[in-house]
């Protein structure tokens, strides 16, 4: 059918630049976990040690997978799949909501449904151009992987289990699209089921069996009700098994089917669970731009908190089982003292200053996303709105930096509480335990120059705005935190803010970094919030 | 008498486009002042200024004799708005926005207040208890006006404020709009394309072509400048003796009923000579801003163009009518 064509044409070429670099991302990251994994454990010796103390270690395997044995590319798999298989998740779901729920919530696809198109050919265009895109995903994974030197035949079947995990959530985000009426619900629980895939299996892997020699581990049945679970026991390498995929295939097909079913019942636009009524008043702190800015932001605000906690939780009770399952391993702590650049003295610690790294840029992305959501409030019109009140472009923005100052401290605090909690369950009396919280302190500067350098952007160049911040963040996670893994050069990992995070070790912290980027970011602040009474709001 | 809105030989530019080119726009106090122009003339540039979202590339503004973009704060507790494109927060509902909007102006939450909201609700039919993504553009329009009127403020500025409504529920904007005007003494600025609205409210006009005033005045004055249309039943009538009158122009016959149009400080000149004929079926049609704009807009409705006979006048008015409506 002819329209069905010309609506997966307008697909691809709205998602080109998105879908290109979702899939490129994956595909890099094969290639560079492989990289990675060469050069810090380049001999099997190591990394059987290491396999030794991950299952010897529930919680790593959560992070990630079943082991197969020492060899370079089944570790490889271990290491890196299920993280692949995540994001293959996210590509998907949101690739199936934006061109269902999302159009139908703009109306975009009445006036699409209103022509010869009609309401089928739009859904046959999103499931072929998913189809399209999965295989494609499955090629990037394989070349990555190729191109770091593994087996070809492993490879593909790497490849192709991920690209079927996609197919699964392709399946899956649709079907969230017909329950919910907005976006930003489907896209909401979709994810949220990724996430519960993720972690299903990695109970499931935590709770294996593992064999006497500690180089493999079974899963337990937990795996098995999880689509990336289902994509691990294809054993890449080792196995090569493909009729696991039979599952992530099946389901996608079941979920299709039930979509179909719903869409021939429902009208276009209709969903099965009824949007909620809202209030009649507002609620009295509803006032004032501030109080606006909470009210806009505050589920995603729970949602970082959540998850620094979660990261927190996971740090604890990772270091604390590494301390005591191993008291010294030269390439673990070599590994560890190259990402996070630091002498420090416990094995705990180091490990609480890496993982607290990543809550550092989860907090650094909540700062961002307050910025952001700033320009989308003046992008969308609704800025014009709050600005034809007495309310000062002063007071404006530093209502949006004032919160977003605030949820940066809440995502570490709960980061700190997380993990301090766990290590105080775990029985772990090391000097660690008070110096969480320390540790958390001291990623907040750098989060914070990632709420003002957006701030400034916003200010004189407001088109640039969300690009601008989503890139910065990447650019500084990518040197600041793999750099030094990778040995770039010194000078270019020292251009990242997370490289001047204070590591705070028992032998004396040096907080210098932390002070220098406060008053960095205080002074970037301060220009973002002179500048802004000259700039005029718009739009454009 | 007062002015409340003054601006002089205004500019603004947007790289190589000027949306306005020497605007100069005065608002008398107490006043519902017509600004009349199609889309794109300069209208939305005009009062984003005044409100001080945007800046005048050169020339002056003044609202209430203050500076809209340096004295932005101070003025809005007096200035209400409506948007020209209005949107509203998705996850937001209607009577949430209004009562932000109103505590921002630091309206305060008292009876009185929740009784002027629920009376404006019922007036415009709104359910204020929908998420803001759920709402038509109607009903995201009247989120703009119910927050405008519901504090009282010294000016007004509406920017194509009937813009997705019904002609009821403009009817019901017409009054609550007049009344603001008679009974709080208001100011108001109303921008539109929709003449009628402008006709039924408005004091005075500035009628505005690409970022300038062309025209401006009472409506009165301005009908000056236009002619009153008369028709009647050809019968058997003899036009000879009409068409003699110095007048009378584009005298046409269609459909059966004689027209033409006469200056229309000169009708009562007509008038005499229609009653000896003995005309039948008379109508006279005053002139409406719709005429006036066409001069403005229509190029070929300059007054003293020869107009085509018979069938081609009426039609073309009626397609420039329509294409008009269309901009």
């Amino acid at each position: 059918m002819p329209t069905v064509w010309v609506l997966y044409r307008q697909r691809l070429r709205r998602d080109r630049w998105q879908l290109l670099s979702w899939v490129l991302s994956i595909g890099v990251l094969a290639w560079f976990a492989v990289e990675a994994i060469t050069k810090t454990f380049g001999d099997e010796a190591s990394r059987a040690q290491v396999l030794k103390l991950a299952t010897a270690t529930p919680a790593i395997l959560v992070l990630r997978g079943l082991a197969r044995g020492p060899g370079l590319d089944s570790f490889t798999f271990f290491e890196i799949f299920t993280f692949l298989a995540l994001l293959a998740g996210f590509m998907n779901t949101f690739m199936a909501v934006r061109h269902t729920r999302a159009e139908e919530e703009s109306g975009r696809a009445e006036l699409v449904s209103a022509t010869a198109a009609g309401r089928w050919a739009p859904f046959a265009a999103t499931v072929l151009h998913g189809i399209v895109a999965n295989l494609v995903l499955a090629a990037a994974v394989a070349l990555g992987f190729m191109g770091g030197g593994l087996a070809p035949a492993g490879s593909v079947v790497a490849g192709l289990a991920t690209g079927a995990v996609g197919l699964a959530f392709l399946g899956v985000g649709l079907l969230a699209a017909e329950f919910f009426s907005t976006s930003r619900a489907a896209n909401g629980i979709s994810a949220t089921l990724v996430m519960v895939a993720y972690l299903l299996r990695g109970f499931g892997d935590a709770t294996g069996s593992v064999s006497p020699d500690g180089m493999t581990v079974t899963a337990a049945w937990p795996s098995w009700i999880s689509p990336i679970g289902w994509g691990q026991q294809t054993f890449a390498y080792t196995g090569n098994q493909l009729w696991p995929l039979l599952l992530p295939v099946g389901l996608a097909t079941v979920c299709g089917a039930v979509v179909v079913l719903i869409m021939s019942r429902r009208d276009v636009g209709a969903s099965i669970l009824v949007g909620r009524r809202g209030r009649w008043e507002a609620r009295p702190w509803l006032r004032g731009p501030f109080a606006l800015a909470w009210r806009l932001q505050q589920g995603s605000i729970i949602g970082w908190c959540a998850g620094g906690f979660a990261t927190g939780l996971i740090t604890g009770s990772l270091g604390s089982a590494i301390q005591s399952t191993l008291n010294s391993n030269a390439s673990i702590t070599a590994a560890l003292r190259e990402m996070i650049q630091a002498q420090g003295t416990s094995m705990t610690q180091l490990l609480v200053a890496a993982l607290f790294e990543i809550a550092g840029v989860l907090a650094a992305a909540c700062g961002v996303q307050a910025i952001l959501r700033m320009r989308q409030e003046e992008a969308a019109g609704t800025a014009e709105f709050v600005l034809s009140e007495p309310v000062g472009r002063v007071r404006w923005l530093g209502s949006f930096m004032g919160l977003g100052a605030i949820s940066v401290v809440l995502v570490m605090a709960f980061t700190a509480l997380g993990a301090w909690l766990s290590l105080v369950a775990s029985g772990d009396t090391s000097t660690a335990v008070g110096d969480v919280w320390a540790t958390g302190v001291a990623q907040l500067p750098a989060a914070l120059i990632y709420l003002a350098v957006p701030a400034v952007v916003f200010v004189v160049w407001p088109r640039a705005t969300i690009p601008a911040g989503w890139a910065l963040l990447g650019i500084g996670v990518v040197l600041g935190v793999y750099g030094g893994m990778v040995g770039l050069d010194q000078k270019i990992v020292d251009l990242s803010p997370f490289t001047h995070t204070p590591v705070v070790t028992d032998t004396g912290t040096d907080w210098s970094g932390g002070f220098w980027m406060l008053g960095i970011a205080a002074v970037i602040a301060v220009i973002a919030l002179v500048t802004v009474p000259r700039r005029e709001v718009g739009t454009a | 008498m007062d002015t409340v809105i003054q601006t002089t030989d205004l500019h603004k530019s947007f790289g190589p486009v000027k949306a306005l080119d020497g605007l100069d726009l005065e608002v008398h106090a107490g006043e519902i002042h017509g600004f009349l122009g199609p889309n794109g003339a300069g209208k939305s540039t005009t009062l984003r200024i005044l409100l001080g979202l945007a800046r005048a590339s050169s020339g002056s503004a003044s609202v209430l004799g203050k500076d809209p973009w340096g004295d932005a704060v101070e003025l809005h507790r007096r200035v209400a708005s409506v948007p020209g494109d209005v949107s509203i927060w998705p996850n937001l509902s209607g009577g949430e926005a209004i009562d932000l909007i109103s505590r921002l102006r630091g309206g305060v939450d008292d009876a009185a207040y929740r009784e002027r909201k629920q009376q404006l609700c019922e007036l415009f039919d709104f359910d204020p208890s929908k998420k803001g993504r759920a709402y038509s553009k109607g009903n995201r329009q009247k989120v703009a006006l119910i927050a405008a009127l519901v504090t009282p403020a010294e000016v007004y500025l509406l920017d194509e404020p009937t813009s997705g409504l019904d002609p009821l529920m403009e009817a019901v904007f017409t009054r609550e709009v007049r009344r603001l005007s008679r009974e709080n003494g208001a100011s108001v600025l109303l921008s539109s394309h929709i003449l009628s609205e402008v006709e039924q409210l408005a004091d005075r006009v500035s009628i505005i072509r690409s970022g300038r005033i062309v025209d401006g005045g009472t409506l009165d004055s301005l009908r000056h400048l236009t002619r009153t249309e008369i028709s009647f039943a050809q019968d058997s009538v003899d036009t000879t003796a009409l068409a003699a009158l110095s007048q009378i122009h584009d005298l046409a016959v269609a459909e059966g009923r004689i027209k033409f149009g006469v200056d229309s400080d000169r009708v009562h000149e007509v008038l005499p000579l229609l009653g000896s004929l003995g005309v039948k079926g008379l109508l006279v049609a005053p002139p409406s801003l719709e005429e006036l704009f066409l001069r403005h807009y229509g190029d070929q409705v300059a007054p003293a163009a020869p107009e085509p006979t018979h069938d081609g006048a009426p039609h073309r008015r009626r397609h420039r009518t329509v294409a008009k409506t269309g901009a």
